[in-house]
C-alpha cells in the first residue's frame, strides 16, 4: 500500500513536495484553504532576479503535482494523535489517517494599515508590494491611474525588523523585491523619479547585488538611507513623505504620486492554530520552531511531522523549493527506515 | 476631682516631655524652613490664603476630613478607612477630652504639658465629681475605638487583602519602630489607667480592668511601672516620628493649607515638594495603582518608595524611579494625602545636568504665521457660523503619525460647518510637553514661545486639539489671552449638543478608555462618554475614569523597555475588555497606536467613530 502523506498548504512548498513525493511513489494529499494553488507566488507577477514570470513556475508545479489528491477551500478542523499516526478531520467532513504530515503553511503579509503613519487605507496613493504585483498582473487598481507619474516611493521594512509592529525578524525578500518592482515601474513610467527609503539593504542572494547596481546605474533609482517618519497628503491629493536622509544627515520631504509599502512576512495565524492542534512549539518570532535551526530545519520535534518553506521563517522562492525537496527526502528516509 | 500629689509631677513624665519637646521643636523648625524655601511670591500667596475665608473654610474641612476622618480611604475601602480614622480621630479625641478634663477639674495645672496625658495618675475621684463619669465614659469609649483600630492594623500586617490592598509597603526599620511603639501606646495606657481606676475613677473599660487586675495584683505599687512604660512608649514614638512615615501626621497639617493656597511644585527637593515627601503616610495605595506593577519588580518604583529615597538622599534610586515612571498620574489621583507623584518626578528630572543643549532658535515660525494669519480675512466671510467662531486645529505630532484621526477630524469639522484652519498642515512645532516631561523647561519654553506667536497671530477664538498630551501643556503652560483651548471630545460634545452634528446611533458596544492626560490630566471624563453614547453603546472597563489604567505607551517614561510596556498594555486591554466590547475607543493618538499593537479587537479614536456615524 502506498504511504499517505498529508501536506497542509498548497503553496509552492506544498506543490513541490507533492510532485517529488509522487515521483517517489507515495500518495500525497494537499489541503488548501483558499480556492487556488500556488499561494502568494500565484499572485506575483515576476520573480527576481531574472524576472521569471511567476505564473510559469506555479503552472509547472501544478502540472507536476496534478496526480496528488487536492482539497481546495478546505481547512483542518482538528487533528487527533493516534498510537503511531494522526487522524485529521477536514472542514469538508473527510477524515484522513496518516503517519506523516508536512506543514507548508507559509506566512502572511504584514497588515500595512497597522503602521498607520504610512497612511495605508487612509490615503489613496499608498499601496503595498502585493497590491502592486496584483496591478502588474491584472492592470486593475483604482488607486493607480495610467497617466504618467512623476515620482514614486518605496518604503522598505514595513512591519519587518520593527519591534513596535511586533516583528523583529527581517523578511529577507523585500529589499530585492523593492528593487525589482522599482525597475518594473521605471520601465512603465520612464520619466518618473523613484525613491527607495531603506534602513539597510540586505542583498545576500545570487545576483542580488548586480540587480541593485543595475537599478542605480541603468535605471537611475534613488536609494535613500533613512526611515520614513510620516506620510501626509497635499491639496492635489498627492502624498507627502517625510523622512530622514541619514547619510546626508538631513530631514527630507518629497511629494509622490504613488507610495509602495514593502509589507514584510509575518507568521501565519492559521499555521499557529494548526500547530497548536499537534502541540508543536512556536518560536519567539511566532513562526514554527524546527527541532534544530542549522541541522534539522525541516524536522519538527514531533514524530512524523515535517516542515517546509516559510512556515518556519521568511524565505525566498528557491530556498522554499529546496526545503520542500529536502523535507520529502527526510520523509522518504524515515519511511524506508521504518520498513526495514 | 481632687489632686493626690501636691507637686503634680512624677519623674515618669520626663520621657514623654523629652519626646514631646523634641518633636515640637523639630516640626516647628521644619515648617519655618519649608515656608522660607518657597519663592517670595508663593510665600505671599500662602500667607494671604489664610485671610481668604473660602480657602480657610476648605482648610478646616480638609483638616477634619483628611487628617482625622480619612474620608478618601473610606471611599476606597470601609475597613481601611475605619482603621485609619479610628486611630487618628480616637487619639485626637482622647487628647482633646484630656485637656477638657484638666480645664474643668484642675485648671491650675493647664500650663503643665504632661498633665492631660497622665491625668488619671494625679487625681482621685470624689463624690462631688461623679458627674465626670460622662467624661470617663467618653475617654474609655475613644480608647476602645483606638484599640479596635490597632487590632485591625495588626490584622492588616498579615492579611492586607481584606483591606482592599493587594500589595503593601515594605516598612523600613524606623517605620517598624514607630509602628510597634504606636501599637504599644494604647494598650499600655489602658493598663496604666486600669491600675488607677479605683482611685481616679473610670468607666466600663478601665473600671472593669481594675477589678480584674486587683483580683490577682493587689499591690498599688504595680501602677508606677505601667505609667512609666506608657510614657516611654510615647517617647519612643515621638523621637522616631521625624525619621519614619509617621512624620505625615504633622506634615499633612501644613500641606493642606499650602495645597489649598495653590502653591505648585517648583523645586525638586525644596518647599512644597519636600513637604509632600514628608506628608507621605506610606500607606501604599499607590503601589496597587501603579500600571507598572504588572511586573512585580516594578512595585518598588511606586511613589511611596520615591518619597522614602528622597528622604534618604539616595540619588541613584531617585534617578531610577523618576526616570522609569510613565507619568500617568494615577498615584496622584488615588493618594489620600495629595502627594503629586508625577510632578515630584518631573522635578527630580529637572535638576539633572544635561550635556547637550539643543538649540531650536533656527526653527522658522514665520511660514506658519503666514499660513494662518489670513484666517480672519479669507475665511470669515465664506462661512458664517454661530458666535463668529474661528477654530485653529493643531493636530500635533502624535496625530501626524495616526493620519486617520486627522482626516476624520477634518471631515467632522466640515460636516458641522465649522470655520477652521489647520495650524500644522505642513508640519508644526512641538507643543513642548515631551521636553517638559523630561524636566527640561528651557527648551520647552522656546517651543511654547514660537507656538504662542503662531496662535496669537491667527486671530483664532478657539484652539482645537486631538492629542491630550498637547492639551495639557496648552492649558497649563501657554498664555493665550482668552483663546479657548479645547479637546476634540469636548468640541464634538458641544457640536452634538448644539445640533450641528447629527450622529446615527448604533448597536456597536464601545469600551471607552480614558487617556491619562485627558482624564486625570485635564479632568475631561463626561464629554467623551456622551459622545460615545451618541454613536453606540458605552461600555466601561473594570477600572475607568480617575482610575483608568495607562496604555503603557506614555512618553513619560525615559527608561522603560518595550517588553515591560507590552505587559502593561496587555493588562490595560484586559481591563478594558472585561465586559467584552466590540471595539475600544480612545481619545488619544498615542493610546490608539499602543493598544492597536496588541488588541484583539478594533481600536479607534472617538473622532473616527463619529466621522463614520455622521452623514454629510
Amino acid at each position: 500500500m502506498k504511504e499517505i502523506i498529508v501536506i497542509i498548504g498548497g503553496g509552492i512548498a506544498g506543490l513541490e513536495a507533492a510532485s517529488n513525493l509522487l515521483k517517489l511513489g507515495y500518495s500525497p494529499i494537499i489541503i488548501e484553504k483558499s480556492d487556488h494553488l500556488g499561494g502568494h507566488v500565484a499572485n506575483w507577477h515576476k520573480l527576481f532576479p531574472d524576472l521569471t514570470p511567476a505564473k510559469d513556475l506555479v503552472d509547472e508545479l501544478i502540472a507536476s503535482s496534478k496526480d496528488a489528491n487536492i482539497f481546495l477551500n478546505t481547512e483542518v478542523s482538528f487533528i487527533n494523535r493516534l498510537k503511531d499516526s494522526y487522524n485529521i478531520m477536514l472542514s469538508n467532513g473527510i477524515s484522513i489517517i496518516t503517519k506523516y504530515i508536512l506543514m507548508t503553511t507559509g506566512f502572511r503579509l504584514f497588515e500595512a494599515s497597522k503602521k498607520e503613519e504610512y497612511g495605508y487605507g487612509i490615503y489613496n496613493q499608498v499601496i503595498t508590494n502585493s497590491d502592486l504585483e496584483h496591478w502588474f498582473n491584472t492592470g486593475q487598481d483604482k488607486r493607480i491611474d495610467e497617466s504618467p507619474m512623476n515620482a514614486i516611493g518605496f518604503v522598505h521594512c514595513v512591519g519587518s525588523r520593527d519591534e513596535k509592529a511586533r516583528n523583529s525578524q527581517c523578511s529577507k525578500v523585500c529589499c530585492i523585491t523593492a528593487i525589482k518592482q522599482a525597475i518594473e515601474l521605471k520601465e512603465k513610467f520612464p520619466d518618473a523619479q523613484i525613491y527607495c527609503f531603506y534602513m539597510d539593504l540586505r542583498l545576500f542572494g545570487k545576483k542580488f547585488e548586480d540587480f541593485y547596481t543595475k537599478a542605480q546605474r541603468d535605471h537611475g533609482i534613488h536609494f535613500i538611507r533613512g526611515r520614513v517618519s510620516e506620510v501626509g497628503e497635499n491639496i492635489e491629493g498627492k502624498v507627502i513623505v517625510k523622512a530622514e536622509d541619514t547619510l546626508a544627515g538631513k530631514p527630507i520631504k518629497v511629494t509622490l504620486d504613488l507610495l509602495v509599502l514593502m509589507s514584510g512576512m509575518v507568521c501565519n495565524p492559521d499555521s499557529s492554530k494548526t500547530a497548536s492542534m499537534m502541540a508543536l512549539p512556536i518560536d519567539s518570532d511566532g513562526f514554527l520552531k524546527s527541532s534544530d535551526n542549522v541541522f534539522r530545519i525541516t524536522a519538527s520535534p514531533k514524530k512524523g511531522i515535517f516542515y517546509a518553506g516559510a512556515c518556519t521563517g521568511p524565505k525566498t522562492v528557491p530556498e522554499t523549493l529546496a526545503e520542500a525537496r529536502s523535507a520529502v527526502l527526510d520523509i522518504h528516509s524515515h519511511i524506508t527506515s521504518q520498513e526495514k | 476631682m481632687r489632686e493626690i500629689y501636691l507637686s503634680g509631677f512624677n519623674t515618669f513624665v520626663l520621657p514623654f516631655m523629652f519626646g514631646m519637646l523634641f518633636v515640637l521643636g523639630w516640626c516647628l523648625i521644619g515648617a519655618v524652613r519649608i515656608i522660607f524655601q518657597l519663592t517670595p511670591d508663593d510665600r505671599k500667596k500662602f500667607f494671604l490664603s489664610f485671610l481668604n475665608p473660602k480657602i480657610m473654610l476648605k482648610n478646616i474641612r480638609d483638616w477634619f476630613c483628611d487628617c482625622l476622618f480619612h474620608v478618601k480611604l473610606w471611599k476606597r475601602n470601609k475597613l481601611l478607612g475605619y482603621m485609619h480614622s479610628s486611630i487618628a480621630f480616637g487619639w485626637f479625641m482622647i487628647i482633646v477630652l484630656g485637656h477638657i478634663e484638666v480645664f474643668l477639674y484642675t485648671p491650675q495645672r493647664m500650663h503643665q504639658m504632661w498633665y492631660p496625658i497622665f491625668f488619671r495618675y494625679f487625681v482621685a475621684v470624689t463624690d462631688s465629681t461623679m458627674k465626670g463619669s460622662f467624661f470617663f465614659f467618653l475617654m474609655d469609649f475613644f480608647l476602645l475605638v483606638v484599640l479596635s483600630g490597632i487590632v485591625l492594623a495588626i490584622i492588616k500586617r498579615a492579611r492586607s487583602r481584606i483591606f482592599g490592598m493587594r500589595r503593601t509597603t515594605r516598612a523600613s526599620i524606623t517605620d517598624l519602630i514607630g509602628l510597634y511603639s504606636l501599637w504599644a501606646i494604647f494598650p499600655l495606657r489602658l493598663l496604666a489607667e486600669g491600675f488607677t481606676a479605683d482611685i481616679s475613677g473610670g468607666s466600663f473599660l478601665t473600671k472593669s480592668l481594675n477589678l480584674v487586675l486587683h483580683s490577682f495584683l493587689s499591690d498599688q505599687m504595680n501602677m508606677l511601672p505601667t505609667w512609666w512604660a506608657y510614657s516611654i512608649a510615647l517617647c519612643i514614638f515621638m523621637c522616631i516620628l521625624p525619621f519614619s512615615r509617621y512624620m505625615h501626621i504633622p506634615a499633612e497639617i501644613l500641606l493642606i493649607p499650602m495645597r489649598n493656597a495653590g502653591i505648585p511644585v517648583r523645586h525638586a527637593r525644596k518647599g512644597i515638594a519636600r513637604l509632600q515627601v514628608y506628608s507621605c503616610p506610606g500607606c501604599g495605595v499607590c503601589i496597587d495603582a501603579c500600571p507598572m506593577g504588572v511586573v512585580k519588580a516594578n512595585s518598588k518604583d511606586a511613589t511611596v518608595y520615591l518619597n522614602r529615597q528622597i528622604k534618604r538622599n539616595n540619588e541613584r534610586r531617585i534617578e531610577e524611579i523618576s526616570d522609569k515612571c510613565l507619568l500617568c498620574g494615577k498615584c496622584t489621583a488615588v493618594c489620600p494625602v495629595g502627594v503629586e507623584g508625577d510632578r515630584i518626578r518631573i522635578a527630580q528630572r529637572s535638576i539633572r545636568p544635561y550635556n547637550l543643549a539643543p538649540d531650536y532658535s533656527n526653527i522658522d515660525e514665520n511660514s506658519a504665521i503666514l499660513a494662518v494669519n489670513n484666517f480672519v480675512s479669507t475665511n470669515n466671510n465664506i462661512v458664517s457660523t454661530a458666535n463668529n467662531e474661528r477654530v485653529l486645529y493643531f493636530a500635533g505630532c502624535m496625530t501626524a503619525l495616526t493620519p486617520g484621526i486627522r482626516k476624520s477630524m477634518e471631515s467632522v469639522l466640515r460636516k458641522a460647518g465649522v470655520n477652521y484652519r489647520m495650524m500644522d498642515k505642513d508640519g508644526g512645532i512641538c507643543c513642548g510637553r515631551p521636553m517638559l516631561m523630561a524636566g527640561r523647561k528651557d527648551p520647552a519654553k522656546e517651543m511654547i514661545r514660537k507656538n504662542t506667536n503662531i496662535i496669537k497671530s491667527s486671530g483664532a477664538t478657539t484652539l482645537l486639539l486631538s492629542c491630550p498630551i498637547c492639551l495639557k501643556v496648552f492649558k497649563e503652560e501657554y498664555e493665550l489671552d482668552g483663546i479657548e483651548i479645547i479637546h476634540h471630545t469636548e468640541f464634538m460634545d458641544r457640536l452634538i449638543a448644539e445640533g450641528r452634528l447629527h450622529v446615527e446611533s448604533s448597536e456597536v458596544r464601545y469600551a471607552y478608555h480614558d487617556p491619562c492626560e485627558l482624564g486625570r490630566g485635564c479632568g475631561v471624563y463626561d464629554q467623551p462618554r456622551r459622545v460615545v453614547a451618541a454613536a453606540g453603546q458605552l461600555v466601561e472597563g473594570a477600572k475607568s475614569g480617575k482610575e483608568s489604567i495607562c496604555c503603557g505607551g506614555s512618553l513619560g517614561s525615559l527608561s522603560l523597555g518595550f517588553e515591560q510596556r507590552k505587559l502593561m498594555t496587555e493588562n490595560a486591554i484586559n481591563n478594558l475588555t472585561a465586559d467584552n466590547p466590540d471595539a475600544i475607543v480612545t481619545a488619544c493618538p498615542l493610546c490608539k497606536t499602543t493598544f492597536g499593537r496588541y488588541a484583539d479587537r478594533p481600536v479607534v479614536d472617538i473622532v473616527e467613530v463619529i466621522d463614520s456615524k455622521t452623514g454629510n
